[in-house]
């Protein structure tokens, strides 16, 4: 997950990457024994639920995936 | 013994009292993959594939350590089960270094046998490629870390079975380890007794018989020249 959020920070990812972290948050949030797995991803899934855009202006490919912000 | 009768994937299934959902729906041919569950041991319910979906439940429950209940409803092959039993395998391969083409256990591993039961066709995620230590001073058995999923099989199994306890966990996170004794070479280890079973217990090649890598298959063939020799003596 980091290594991922890593990929992001650095404009190295792509929308493909922003929705795997999305998918490996929720199912590390659901299929974990212990409270930490269960709770841990919480910071990463609420950042993408109400900071999407900033996820998506740091993507590598956003040119492509019908940017908009920017005009 | 009192029964218990319950439904998995909408077939009425009978059950001990006591018994998991995992052994009832062995017994009744419902397959529920797992890696981490070796018969004659008990559960941790840590591999966490052979999580099942029960209805009125909001968290998903491990079949290997959850008890049937009267009336319970359980979904063990859903589309999401299904999404979240391919990462989990996915996260095992991504994790250590599993080059199957090298490996003792390739054809025989359980792992392997795993992802292509829940159709794993590649990984999505990117490897980790740690650093990890193959340990062969043992005269008869090696361990070699690359392969470990961490199951903790031979944990319990030399604990529960042989009542020795040598294996145990070491680590945190990505640097836990099974670890011989006080984390001394396995060869050095005073406890072990060479039963063995913990090669019999590991779902992957990581513990093995000595012998059995490619590395160690030498082919003496002066044995073919001798045999003709002795041959042409004879005749």
């Amino acid at each position: 997950m980091l290594h991922m959020l890593d990929l992001i920070r650095a404009g190295q990812a792509t929308a493909a990457d922003l929705e795997q972290l999305e998918q490996l948050c929720v199912m590390v949030k659901e299929t974990s024994l212990c409270g930490l797995g269960q709770s841990a991803p919480n910071p990463v899934l609420s950042t993408m639920k109400y900071f999407r855009q900033e996820y998506e202006t740091l993507l590598a490919d956003r040119g492509r995936t019908g940017e908009t912000m920017d005009g | 013994m009192a029964a218990r009768t319950f439904t998995i994937d909408g077939q009425l299934i009978s059950a001990r009292e006591g018994e998991t959902i995992l052994q009832a729906a062995r017994d009744h041919g419902i397959f529920i993959p797992t890696l981490c569950h070796l018969d004659g041991v008990s559960d941790v319910g840590a591999c966490r594939l052979c999580l099942v979906e029960i209805e009125g439940s909001r968290m998903l429950r491990p079949a290997c350590v959850t008890p049937v209940v009267e009336e319970m409803v359980v979904r063990t092959d859903t589309v999401r089960l299904r999404e979240y039993r391919r990462m989990i395998i996915e996260l095992l391969f991504a994790e250590r270094n599993h080059i199957c083409a090298v490996c003792v256990a390739n054809g025989h591993c359980e792992l392997q046998d795993l992802a292509v039961a829940v159709g794993m066709d590649h990984v999505r995620f990117d490897y980790a490629f740690p650093h990890c230590d193959v340990d062969i001073s043992h005269p008869l058995f090696g361990v070699d870390h690359n392969r470990c999923v961490l199951c903790t099989r031979c944990v319990r199994v030399c604990d529960e079975v042989e009542g020795v306890h040598t294996w145990d966990v070491a680590g945190r996170g990505a640097d836990a380890r099974v670890i011989t004794d006080m984390r001394q070479p396995w060869g050095e280890s005073r406890s072990c007794t060479s039963c063995g079973k913990c090669v019999l217990a590991c779902p992957t090649g990581t513990i093995f018989r000595r012998g059995a890598t490619v590395g160690e298959m030498e082919r003496d063939r002066n044995k073919i020249a001798y045999i003709v020799a002795a041959r042409d003596q004879r005749w």
